[in-house]
């Protein structure tokens, strides 16, 4: 093959860039490499959600009262003064990965147990990825309930998530880019929860439960990750809310 | 151009390209998590890996479909267009990644296998807003393996040419696909201005340059972009004149178009000659490129035809439609009737009647 003539360029790859057309690239490679690495810059930060306040907590094990409805949930006794607060935490409690807590976990379910697994927390939302539970005596002291109270019927706006991801195993674990997830982790036994935000910004979180106490896991799957107003009682459960509402009144927005 | 398959007809213009490809993307992948570490301790990294590898995709799909117009507008992009089969492919290697770990990561581990959670868990197909982005992307994976799968030369042989490129056509449902992926997906999450923006600009980037490039295209054969382009005038022996030998450039083409198709007449060593405009390869415009050494020479791979007989000098074999031609002073004539591919045909000599 003959060398390229320089007045007349024309790059054929496998003999070289002739020098005009080399110049030509040098400048313009580099600018469309800069381009593109600059969106790995930009584009981090702009993600939503993504720097929450969920996190994986060290804390193996934990002591409680296993309650199946409305969804699986540890009532945690609090220790010390609890002044006009709660004498219990409630602690979601979910099975590895999507499911619920495994059959030898719920086989304990309204009694106290020693439960080991891995918790994470967003706020005060706690789920408990269990691994196991072992039977064990009720305490002899303090409260072996939570106080249950109604504080009427309201109607509230919000987002059903899954009560797994959201406290902080999936960041951003809420909206559509997470609703096929969330489906599957509330078709799998995950407790769903209500996300509200008050008129303050402050998150508010709601366990649902249908008419008769129960879960409503099959009946919210249509209505995951999309805004939606429920109307119905709430009411004060240990350290958090249930909204009692039958799911086929629940509203899109 | 080749006799015998290999992976890759390895030479240093391919190394250097592929080194700056895979360096840039390499790159791209580890500052986009160093850039996310940054932000907070407690990250969701699966989900960071994600971005970046669908970010990476996509950015890269923006890029390739660049490199065509602007070949077409420019010869200088030509080198990007040399190699760009392996930027397509990187560019699927990133997507799959993507998917493979938004799979595990949302869609395992749950009561569904994970292929079919992608596309029952969110069954709002008939609405617009609520669609299931998951499924477009889906789609465009699966065109996008099927253009990676075949875009070795084999394929490229044995599909022919024309079949070949209409199935890499698809990038550009892939692309649609896709754009309906990000905005359907990203965007209704994540509603920073920028990122709309960002999406909004590649497109109309896209769209602007192909019909750009097309206008243009369409302007110098003398026909509408849309609708029946007009006949040039054949005479009474099927020649068509195209024009004076002074019009081209020595060793150069010119390109007209006769009977609906792109035909390049060649000026050389005092001679014409006219072969079909589209080479064998990958259909490239001949009439854009040059005789080298005696041989036309392909704009985009260098694949190499000698002009009085549209066959590849030996060992090679490739060969392409010639065309007869004739001179009247100097005005060119050239018949309206294709040879079959690799026919010889006598070049006209200019200044001999």
């Amino acid at each position: 093959m003959s060398r390229l003539d320089s007045q007349d360029e024309f790059f054929i790859g496998y003999l070289g860039v002739p020098p005009h057309l080399k110049r030509f690239l040098l400048g313009f490679i580099p600018v469309l490499v800069l381009a593109a690495l600059a969106f790995a810059s930009i584009l981090p930060p702009l993600h939503f959600d993504q720097s929450n306040l969920g996190k994986r907590t060290k804390v193996p094990e934990f002591e409680g009262l296993l309650v199946g409805q409305p969804s699986p949930h540890l009532l945690v006794p609090r220790t010390g003064d609890v002044g006009t607060g709660s004498d219990f935490s409630l602690y979601l409690l979910s099975g590895p990965g999507k499911t619920s807590p495994k059959p030898k976990v719920l086989e304990h379910v309204d009694k106290w147990v020693k439960l080991k697994g891995t918790p994470f927390h967003r706020n005060h939302l706690t789920v408990i990825a269990t691994k196991s539970a072992e039977p064990m005596a009720a305490p002899t002291a303090g409260p072996t309930q939570p106080a249950s109270s109604s504080l009427g019927e309201f109607s509230l706006k919000g987002e059903i998530v899954d009560g797994k991801c959201y406290p902080g195993v999936m960041k951003p674990g809420r909206t559509k880019t997470h609703r096929s997830c969330a489906i599957r982790c509330i078709a799998g036994g995950v407790p769903p929860v209500f996300v509200v935000h008050n008129q303050a910004g402050d998150k508010l979180y709601f366990l649902l439960s249908d008419l008769d106490g129960t879960a409503v896991n099959a009946k919210v799957l249509d209505l995951v990750a999309d805004p939606v107003q429920i109307t119905g009682e709430v009411i004060q459960y240990a350290d958090t809310f249930v909204l009692k509402a039958d799911p086929a009144t629940y509203q899109l927005l | 151009m080749g006799v015998a398959y290999k992976a890759v007809q390895w030479n240093r213009q391919k190394f250097v390209y592929d080194l700056i490809l895979l360096t840039t993307v390499v790159f791209y992948l580890f500052f986009f998590e160093g850039m996310s570490l940054q932000l907070s301790s407690d990250l969701d990294i699966k989900g960071i890996w994600i971005r970046a590898f669908g970010s990476a995709a996509f950015i890269l799909l923006h890029v390739i479909l660049s490199i065509g117009p602007l070949s077409r507008l420019s010869p200088k992009f030509l080198p990007l267009l040399y190699n760009r089969r392996h930027m397509g492919v990187t560019m699927f290697i990133l997507a799959l990644l993507h998917a493979r770990d938004a799979l595990a990561w949302y869609h395992d581990f749950g009561n569904l296998e994970p292929i079919v959670s992608l596309f029952v868990s969110n069954t709002h197909y008939a609405d617009f807003i609520r669609f299931p982005f998951e499924a477009l992307g889906g789609v465009a994976l699966v065109i996008l393996f099927l253009m990676a799968a075949t875009s070795h030369d084999f394929w490229l042989t044995n599909l022919t040419a024309p079949v070949w490129k209409a199935l890499h056509m698809g990038v550009y449902l892939a692309y649609g696909l896709l754009v309906g992926h990000v905005v359907l997906g990203a965007l209704e999450t994540n509603t920073h201005p920028f990122l709309t923006l960002a999406v909004g600009v590649g497109f109309v980037w896209i769209v602007g340059l192909h019909l750009i490039t097309a206008l243009r295209e369409a302007k110098k054969d003398g026909a509408p972009l849309f609708g029946t382009p007009a006949q040039p005038q054949v005479d009474a022996d099927g020649y068509v004149n195209v024009g004076s030998v002074h019009d081209i450039p020595e060793n150069r083409a010119k390109i007209a178009v006769i009977a609906g198709e792109r035909v390049a007449i060649f000026k050389y060593d005092g001679q014409i000659s006219a072969i079909s405009n589209v080479c064998q390869h990958q259909n490239g415009p001949l009439g854009e490129g040059k005789i080298v050494d005696g041989c036309i020479t392909c704009p985009w791979h260098g694949y190499q035809y000698l002009p009085d007989s549209g066959i590849s000098p030996p060992p090679f074999t490739e060969k392409i439609p010639t065309f007869n031609v004739k001179l009247q002073g100097d005005q060119i004539l050239v018949s309206a009737t294709p040879n079959l591919p690799g026919t010889p045909v006598v070049p006209a000599v200019i200044g001999q009647v």
